[in-house]
């Protein structure tokens, strides 16, 4: 009976992950597809796809657009969460539960109205579209992450710490960027990495906000959009590899035992 | 209730200072654009003054809601799918992985995820094209004589939700998991209960904040998307997103497509509310 | 533990430095960029580099399908954002009464050399002023795999309302091109459609859908009649299989004998450009017969070179079947042009098709 139960688990098991690789893996295989078109029969490894996507400028220039709006959204997202919180859980502030409410509420939105409300303010407004544009959306969608993330991490441990500098004679900002950042740095890590994770992959606002220069993941869609072929494997399967890095990375940063 | 500071005179702006960039960007790009387009959406895209036309119409015409219906029936089949598929997964991450390969065996079950969403979705309508590698599989296994249409249909609409809120569901209930005392298995076991009771009537009950969390994520994230049915359905059928893109990239037409997003935005609303108090009812 | 606040210091550096940058990037653009609206035709380099090497100016194209798209992008455009753009040439007017396009000089144009055919100067001129010029064209009909089907089926648009095909077809998603087959098999003219016909197009639209896999747009069904997915293309025709003769030359298309719709593709100058000059050289290469050949055997689809002078191989010409273009000509009917209150109904009317069963 236990044998087969053991038996079943391992069946289950290999199923669902077979389930949860089957489009990548075929992706990645018919990436160095030779002829046209990315579907069976396979014909033998090409690197073709690879090379038209490397010189593609419009995908490699939306790849360093994409890294940009990431990188500059989450930070901000992470910055002004991280105040936020701080202000919040040290503070009383009139209305406290409301604003907190507020600022997590995005949390329940989807992206398509996000970006939808913004693409009719910025309208009316008379702004244009631009990775800026996108840049701003993605921080709506990231700050409440940040924000309950970073929230709840903020605990007594911290405070009494952050007690401890003040009466040595620290000033708050010194306590803030001296005390509190880098005892909270594994969640100021998580909420960039996952604000990072968000903004990176990222489509329907990225879509509507922008103009010429555009984020991978318009791109690809505007790839998909005007001929099809195995370019959209290679840079899926491209997209992968980074990611798998940082992966590797993130694991090494946060989860190496240090040796002191 | 926890001291907080309050020391020097100069804290009394410091507060605010800290936290307004939070709440003021909230305000600004959340707030303004949604109060933007409920006004909007009691506009018309003719011109003309006010008008619950949008709303009528959406109301009058059986094409525009049944695009609403499409989308709560394809979310909540793909919510139900994705909870029976997950919670074995997790359970068997959580309780039959030895405790050092658990973090190796998420981070594979997350990986793939890593590829970009659009590709991913073309993808899975690779797999499933009539050429593609499940039909020449079933053929092959003598399954099926012919390829039947997987691509463009509700199925693979719902196959490629599934696939990415499985990986989601499996998360939340591993995480709910792990957090379970091994207390309580003990305390069933001593009164006599097998595993199937101890599961049943324990540990299933237990988890079922992880499940609600899970299932409300998958209904939010997979009601307002648009890639998934846009490149599985065929067009098909329309689902709530395609409606309100069709408004936006074919007409210009704002207030209609307001009108539509704040529609959406009521139902997901309504499904926060009723989770919100099943939660509350569950933790009192 | 002092590194990480550093380093958070230099990342907001880093945050104000590259908001200047961006500040700088936004300033009016260079004399050396166009912005065009474009049919993802006009994207392939292979179209735009000989231009942008010639002249210096680099062409920067955003691609939208379905001249409704196209007005709702520049409807959410700021003036002066856009120089050039593509138009269905029956569409022309609707930019002019919106005050969009600017009047083309026409004696820098090479009108004498295009197919009398497609000048369209019904549409694309008005008030004596040329605001449109025809640059290709070709057919929205029948396209299909003639070892799968019998093309003599393929002679009337019937057999696609029939049992016979049924879950062998795809749609093109653009409602105006194919209702206005749905017109032509109803027995209807494009040119007089009214609200009185919308009922008989319905149940033409409602028996394809029901014998369709899919509707898709120009991409997906493409790829749908290419791998096998489906043998026919409601609204198909050389620009599906033209490009695609190499891979698959079982890719075929017929004019059937109630008629094709004929498309055709004009340029149109924005009124509000800051750079008309550069706008007009950039109509002018996409004319000369340099041009038309690579905008003919353009990557995303094949058509017909508005100017008979077109530098195209008799191989290409072949494949488009250029001996055949007068008979097409003679038996092609325009697109609906209907008015914004007709055009409403129309897509209303394709939104239900598209969630018929």
């Amino acid at each position: 009976m236990r044998s087969g139960i053991r038996l079943a688990t391992i069946a289950y098991a290999t199923l669902i992950y077979g389930f949860i690789f089957l489009p990548v893996a075929t992706l990645v295989l018919f990436s160095f597809q030779a002829t046209l078109f990315p579907v069976p029969p396979f014909s033998g490894p090409s690197l073709r796809w690879y090379q038209a996507v490397l010189s593609d400028a419009r995908l490699t220039s939306a790849l360093a657009n994409s890294l940009f709006v990431a990188v500059i959204s989450s930070a901000v997202a992470t910055l002004i969460g991280f105040h936020a919180a701080w202000g919040f859980a040290r503070f009383w502030i009139p209305a406290s539960a409301i604003l907190r409410g507020l600022i997590t509420l995005p949390l329940t939105v989807s992206y398509l109205i996000i970006g939808m409300g913004l693409l009719v303010l910025f309208n009316g407004l008379g702004l244009p579209k631009s990775l800026i544009a996108a840049g701003i959306g993605h921080v709506v969608i990231n700050l409440p992450l940040c924000f309950a993330i970073l929230y709840s991490q903020m605990g007594e441990h911290q405070a009494n710490i952050e007690r401890a500098a003040r009466d040595l004679g620290a000033k708050e900002w010194q306590v803030l960027l001296l005390v509190t950042a880098p005892m909270l740095w594994p969640a100021l890590f998580a909420s960039f990495f996952l604000s990072m994770t968000f903004s990176w992959d990222e489509f329907v606002i990225s879509f509507l906000l922008t103009r010429f220069d555009t984020t991978l993941p318009v791109e690809i869609w505007n790839l998909l959009r005007s001929g099809l072929n195995p370019k959209t494997n290679a840079i899926g399967s491209l997209v992968f590899l980074v990611s798998i890095a940082f992966v590797l990375l993130f694991e090494l940063a946060l989860f190496r035992k240090p040796r002191s | 209730m926890t001291e907080k500071a309050r020391g020097s005179v100069a804290n009394g702006a410091l507060p605010w200072m800290v936290v307004s960039p939070a709440v003021l960007w909230t305000l600004a790009f959340f707030a303004a654009p949604f109060i933007a387009m409920a006004v909007v959406s009691l506009t018309l895209h003719e011109g003309g003054g006010f008008s619950f036309a949008n709303y009528q119409q959406f109301f009058s015409n059986p094409s525009y809601y049944q695009a609403l219906v499409n989308s709560l029936e394809v979310t909540g089949i793909v919510t139900v799918v994705s909870i029976l598929l997950a919670y074995p997964f997790a359970w068997i991450l959580a309780e039959q992985i030895p405790e050092r390969w658990q973090r190796l065996a998420l981070i594979l079950a997350v990986l793939p995820f890593w590829t970009s969403y659009v590709v991913r979705s073309y993808s899975w309508l690779l797999v499933l094209a009539e050429k593609g590698v499940v039909n020449n599989t079933l053929v092959q296994l003598g399954i099926i004589a012919e390829p039947i249409q997987l691509a463009n249909t509700r199925f693979a609409t719902v196959t490629g939700f599934v696939h990415f809120f499985v990986m989601l569901l499996t998360l939340t209930i591993f995480a709910n998991l792990k957090q379970l005392s091994p207390s309580y298995r003990k305390a069933a076991a001593d009164l006599g209960a097998g595993p199937l009771r101890t599961f049943l009537h324990i540990i299933l009950p237990l988890t079922f904040p992880g499940i609600m969390v899970g299932a409300f994520l998958t209904f939010v994230l997979a009601i307002g998307d648009y890639i998934t049915p846009q490149i599985l359905g065929g067009n098909n059928e329309l689902l709530m997103p395609q409606l309100i893109m069709l408004q936006i990239g074919r007409r210009g037409d704002f207030p209609l497509a307001s009108a539509l997003s704040i529609l959406l935005m009521a139902v997901v609303t309504v499904a926060y509310i009723a989770c919100a108090r099943w939660l509350k009812i569950e933790r009192a | 533990m002092k590194t990480l606040s550093w380093f958070r210091l230099g990342l907001r550096k880093l945050a104000l430095s590259a908001t200047a940058l961006i500040g700088l990037a936004l300033s009016p653009a260079l004399a050396e960029d166009l912005n065009a609206l474009v049919w993802c035709d006009h994207s392939d380099p292979n179209f735009l580099k000989p231009f942008e090497d010639a002249t210096g100016i680099k062409v920067n194209v955003k691609e939208f399908e379905g001249t409704g798209a196209g007005l709702a992008i520049l409807d959410q455009s700021q003036p002066g954002e856009w120089d050039v753009m593509v138009i269905d040439s029956i569409d022309v007017r609707r930019g002019v009464e919106k005050g969009l396009f600017e009047p083309l000089p026409e004696d820098k144009l090479p009108l004498g050399d295009l197919y009398p055919q497609v000048k369209l100067d019904q549409f694309t001129k008005i008030d004596g002023k040329r605001y449109g010029i025809t640059e290709k064209f070709g057919y929205n009909t029948i396209g299909f795999n003639k070892s799968k089907v019998d093309p003599n089926d393929m002679q009337t648009l019937q057999s696609l309302v029939s049992d016979k095909y049924k879950g062998r077809i795809a749609i093109y998603d653009y409602y105006l091109p194919v209702m206005g087959m749905a017109a032509l098999a109803a027995g209807k003219k494009t040119a007089e459609l009214t609200e009185a016909d919308l009922p008989a197009i319905k149940e033409v639209l409602l028996k394809m859908k029901a014998n369709a896999k899919l509707v898709g747009e120009v991409t997906a069904s493409q790829t749908a009649l290419a791998t096998g997915e489906v043998d026919i293309l409601v609204g198909g025709g050389e620009w599906v299989t033209a490009g695609l003769s190499k891979e698959n030359p079982a890719l075929d298309f017929s004019i059937p004998k109630e008629g094709g719709i004929l498309w055709s593709q004009s340029l149109a100058m924005l009124s509000a450009s800051q750079k008309k000059d550069a706008a007009l050289k950039f109509i002018q290469y996409v004319l000369s017969p340099e041009g038309q050949a690579r905008l003919s055997t353009s990557s995303c689809y094949w058509g017909m070179p508005a100017n008979q002078k077109a530098a195209l191989s008799d191989e290409q010409k072949k494949v488009l079947r250029f001996d055949e273009q007068p008979d097409f000509l003679a038996r092609a009917q325009l697109y609906p042009a209907p008015d914004e209150k007709l055009d409403k109904q129309m897509q209303d009317v394709w939104t239900e098709m598209l969630q018929a069963q």
